[in-house]
């Protein structure tokens, strides 16, 4: 599991505590942006900044914009499209904020923002934009699913279930407009249909788990080609796709929980991220026939980065001695990715 | 009052000058007895709190208080004290920035330390020393890395010829601390050559002196201001101010450099200045010739470098020789530049190790030290030998304004550990100390036994583990350093593990990103009764601020029984008792949590049946008649059937299925069934006469009725068969 040599890694200490990091599609094919979402513990100051990367002979950071949040960042997503790029990040206090982003002038515009008590009770700890950026699902421990509806210059929310914190919420990701999955404690999952009243279309329980020990989604993603698959990180380690077509047997990618994958598992920690890597994928096209789960990158608790795919042995692609929080491939070019790590800096990493 | 022991120097902590008013708080409330006057907490970052607390004055007085001056806080007030920290080269996001990076460098090393006790045992004394000093230099040059300053000045790739100096990176002193204990305990291989060693070292540092004292470097960074504007620098006197200066530091490259820039060198001038140009050249090719003893040969560095003593001492001898030619040569005679022939004469007595000239041309008593080494003893071994050449150096020139790298090397240069380590603590901190102490005792017999001894002043730990707990507990203080506090507590073996289980359990378990990285600590160092106990506190945090889902997650990973059970019994008292369409929904998703552990399965099988029971039940009700009386009366008769269903709750379900028994249709038990019922009703009666029965919270005439349509269902039943 040596790190493959062929990628040029660059670090950016930032002095703050970084809880998400973002790709921002540019205006320009030559310009890259970065979104962060940053807490300052000495003055106790949360903020969204935008940020430019320069990749001259001396990589570099540079501030364009800023933005100060009333509490600490949970979840930031971005909608992916290219006239309007929408910023949405959930609070530890229960808020959510829309920040428009101006590609041309780089700046951070106008602000919306639910801060209704009834919204949440206690942090949001999921969230998800739909891709045109016209509607966010946010959901928590207190066990709450709320649909944001964002308008022209209004945003107005519905309650979609309300379990009353007999189950808590970790992660959201849309699947098609009207379609989104959660995942939970327990290693469990949730298939949502938002024209089907009464919250859950289908479910799955992560019995599966050894012993006593269970574990918790932290992550989940869908690809945009195979809507009914869709992987989740959690837990020691673990890396599982699910399928709806069989939904009570989950594919193990990585995880300690399951024997035969333990020993060549990349973690043995909570992976807090996982996304498709669809730079991998373009590598190795020959062999992907459809039945297989497409390879996933994550990073964990302990501080790997690595490629997982079914049936094959992990690729690290970095290795740190603190944790890596958080990641994001660059959709425009899925050789890029960027990570936020505990030790108050930012990786970018180009793979060649 | 703050403002007042910023102007006192005898203050215990630090205190910043830069903020003149501290920010007060004023109290409104008196807070009631028994409550100190003064209370000092630690807030946010390098925050301290001290309060003030009033006493309740006798009523009239304070009220006439009150009335007289309204900006007087009646309760006291909170004064928010910022301290400085101890070093103002680096700030808190530099120390972060250092504390992370030091993290591998250190376990690295305390790894190969066990590794290397682990062999050792096994075969006695057999350990690599060659391959333990490399393990020393490798911590020592990764330290080492990370304390430089991360950017570098834009350097032109055009070369200016008229800059002499050049400043590769900004210099700090935790970097020139590091560097000479390194050069003195740490890197064996260089000892012969330690004299050559400091030369490079206060070519490096010398600017760092500048800030307290003037210094060669000091010196030549104001002679590089007036290069640019000089037409013929050979007539001035600083330009041999500071080439001699330079000399005497050994600094050749900027010597030779400086004299190139003599005004015999013009192409104008060549002709009429011919001798003098040749006195210059000489003098010049002299200089890079030095012969010095080196252990590597490096680019930057003139001179000819030599391994051995021999080596070196003969051609010493025949260096010396040649400038003692020069001396006497009689081109001086028709050099007719008096400046320069003086100049020359003079760089040509610091070669030959004119100790006068020395002491007037080198600022404070290290740079004349360096001069003593490279001209006056240039064989000068061993660290007594130092030592007191030092000291006589410092009675020429003695210190007057003490920088904190001084303290440090007069320590290192007496052998004197403990001084060492006072000057480390006090002008560095307690970083520097955790860190240099694996330099110290690396190959130093003395200074093992010194530093590894407990001691019984210190509670039985030693000094080594002292400084490390004091270096944890700095980390620990601050929310982003506390996670690899745990690093430096495990390689404490007396009292880390105590510490470091505090540590944990005073993170907060509010949300569980933060509990899983503690958690991850734990099962790192394998504390897992901590992480169970930890567990157990989040689980009923989050039960008491009703997510109960969480609640439930964490004490089933924390295998609480205790409190899953408490849970369990709680649902127990909704038996018998009407539920609502929402609270059944509540109660139904809890029973679908519990269910999943295994191990109280009695309680929560009762519990399904019970809910099915309950389910069909609320059907019959909403009208949905036959089959769900029908299905709730074969789970009714399931759950009295079933030995693990209590007894008092007998009564309770008969009663919830009152309107079953009496259904208008036809009745919907048969002869065994209600039989079966009957006879629980029997032993319910005799179990009241029973001390220890507890009695179901239901109407009196509850057993009365349920009697009562058993009975008349029994006579239906007899009459339709």
């Amino acid at each position: 599991m040596d790190v493959p040599m062929n990628q040029e890694i660059h670090k950016f200490p930032q002095s703050k505590y970084i809880n998400a990091v973002r790709w921002i599609s540019p205006h320009s094919a030559f310009e890259k942006f970065i979104a962060m979402a940053l807490h300052d513990t000495d003055s106790d100051v949360s903020s969204i900044e935008i940020h430019s990367l320069n990749l001259s002979n001396q990589p570099n950071l540079n501030l364009q914009s800023s933005w100060c949040s009333n509490s600490r960042v949970s979840s930031l997503k971005v909608s992916q499209t290219p006239n309007k790029q929408i910023i949405a990040a959930s609070t530890f206090e229960g808020s959510l904020h829309f920040l428009f982003f101006h590609p041309v002038d780089v700046s951070l515009d106008s602000e919306l923002s639910v801060t209704e008590k009834s919204f949440h009770s206690g942090p949001i700890s999921g969230i998800d934009l739909l891709s045109n950026g016209s509607e966010c699902v946010t959901l928590g421990e207190d066990g709450r699913v709320n649909l944001v509806n964002l308008g022209d210059s209004r945003l107005n929310y519905r309650r979609v279930f309300d379990s009353q914190g007999l189950v808590s919420y970790t992660a959201a990701k849309w699947a098609s407009p009207t379609e989104f999955v959660t995942g939970g404690l327990g290693f469990s999952l949730q298939w949502w249909d938002k024209r089907k009243p009464g919250g859950v279309v289908s479910q799955f329980k992560g019995g599966w788990a050894s012993g006593n020990t269970s574990g918790i989604v932290h992550s989940v993603d869908i690809h945009q080609s195979r809507k009914h698959v869709c992987v989740a990180g959690g837990s020691l380690g673990t890396v599982f796709a699910w399928d709806l077509r069989w939904p009570q047997q989950p594919i193990f990618l990585s995880g300690t929980g399951s024997n035969e994958l333990a020993a060549h598992s990349p973690s043995a920690s909570e992976v807090w991220e996982v996304q498709y890597d669809c730079y991998k994928q373009s590598s190795s096209i020959s062999n992907t026939s459809s039945a297989r789960v497409l390879p996933v990158l994550m990073c964990s608790e302990d501080g790997v980065l690595a490629v997982v795919e079914q049936g094959e042995e992990p690729i690290d692609v970095l290795v740190e001695p603190c944790a890596i929080n958080s990641l994001d491939i660059n959709p425009q070019n899925p050789s890029d990715v960027i990570c936020s790590l505990e030790w108050e800096s930012v990786a970018f990493i180009t793979r060649q | 009052m703050p403002g007042l022991l910023s102007e006192n120097n005898n203050s215990l902590v630090p205190f910043s000058p830069e903020v003149r008013d501290p920010i007060v708080y004023h109290l409104h409330n008196t807070p009631k007895p028994p409550i100190s006057r003064l209370s000092i907490s630690w807030s946010r970052g390098n925050c301290l709190l001290v309060s003030f607390f009033r006493t309740k004055l006798p009523s009239s007085e304070s009220d006439t208080n009150a009335v007289e001056n309204p900006n007087e806080e009646i309760g006291g007030k909170v004064v928010e004290v910022k301290l400085s920290s101890e070093n103002g080269e680096v700030d808190d996001v530099q120390r972060r920035k250092i504390a992370y990076d030091s993290v591998s460098p250190f376990a690295l090393l305390q790894s190969h330390k066990i590794s290397a006790a682990a062999l050792s045992n096994m075969s006695l004394g057999s350990s690599n020393p060659f391959n333990w000093w490399q393990h020393i230099m490798d911590y020592s040059k990764d330290i080492k890395a990370l304390l430089e300053n991360s950017k570098p000045p834009p350097s032109s790739v055009i070369e200016d010829p008229m800059e002499v100096l050049q400043t590769v990176e900004e210099p700090n002193s935790l970097k020139a601390a590091w560097e000479l204990l390194e050069i003195f305990y740490a890197d064996k291989q260089a000892q012969p050559w330690l004299p050559e060693r400091l030369v490079d070292w206060l070519a490096d540092y010398d600017s760092l002196l500048s800030s307290t004292m003037t210094t060669v470097h000091s010196k030549l960074v104001d002679l590089q201001k007036e290069l640019v504007n000089l037409q013929a620098i050979e007539d001035d006197p600083k330009y041999w101010e500071g080439l001699s200066s330079a000399l005497a530091v050994g600094w050749l490259d900027i010597v030779v450099k400086l004299l190139r820039l003599h005004g015999s060198y013009q192409l104008d001038q060549l002709g009429n200045r011919e001798t003098e140009n040749g006195l210059v050249e000489a003098v010049a090719v002299l200089v890079s010739k030095m012969p010095r003893m080196r252990s590597e040969w490096n680019e930057s560095i003139l001179g000819e470098c030599f391994k051995s003593k021999p080596d070196f001492m003969k051609s010493w001898e025949k260096w010396r020789g040649q400038i003692a030619k020069l001396e006497c040569s009689a081109f001086w005679v028709q050099c007719d530049h008096r400046q320069t022939r003086e100049g020359l004469k003079n760089l040509l007595q610091i070669m030959l190790g004119n100790s006068s000239i020395l002491n007037t041309v080198t600022c404070h008593w290290m740079e004349l030290y360096i001069s003593n080494f490279l001209y006056v003893r240039p064989f000068t071994m061993g660290l007594d030998g130092m030592y007191s050449l030092a000291q006589k150096c410092m009675q020429v020139k003695p210190l007057s304004n003490t920088h904190c790298l001084m303290g440090l090397i007069l320590g290192i240069l007496g052998d004197n550990i403990e001084v060492v380590l006072a000057e480390c603590s006090r002008s560095f901190g307690p970083w520097m100390v955790a860190h240099a102490i694996e330099l110290l005792t690396a190959g130093n017999t003395q200074a093992e036994v010194l530093l590894h001894e407990e001691r019984y002043n210190l509670g039985g730990i030693s000094i080594e583990e002292l400084h490390r707990l004091v270096y944890a507990q700095v980390l620990s203080s601050h929310p982003l350093t506390w996670q690899i506090a745990p690093v430096y507590l495990t390689s404490c073996t007396k009292q880390g593990m105590g510490l470091l289980e505090i540590l944990l359990y005073k993170q907060p378990v509010l949300h569980n990103q933060l509990l899983l990285k503690v958690l991850e600590i734990c099962r790192l160092y394998d504390l897992y009764s901590i992480s169970s106990t930890i567990m157990k506190i989040a689980g009923v945090y989050h039960w008491k601020h009703g997510r109960k889902g969480s609640g439930v997650f964490w004490l089933q990973q924390a295998q609480d029984e205790v409190r899953l059970n408490k849970i369990a019994q709680q649902l127990f008292d909704f038996v018998g008792k009407p539920i609502s369409d929402t609270s059944f929904k509540q109660w139904e998703g809890l029973i679908e949590l519990l269910g999943s552990e295994a191990r109280t399965a009695g309680g929560l099988e009762f519990l399904h049946k019970y809910r099915d029971f309950k389910k069909s039940l609320q059907q019959v009700q909403d009208g949905k008649a036959r089959e769900a009386a029908q299905q709730a009366i074969e789970s009714l008769i399931l759950l009295m059937k079933n030995p693990s269903t209590p007894q008092r709750f007998w009564l309770p379900l008969l009663h919830d299925s009152l309107m079953l028994l009496n259904w208008q249709e036809r009745p919907l038990l048969n002869v065994s069934q209600t039989n079966l019922l009957l006879n629980k009703l029997q032993d319910l009666s005799i179990a009241r006469l029973l001390p220890d029965y507890v009695e179901a919270d239901l109407p009196t005439q509850a057993l009365g009725s349920v009697r009562l349509a058993l009975a008349t269902n029994l006579g239906r039943v007899i009459l339709e068969e």
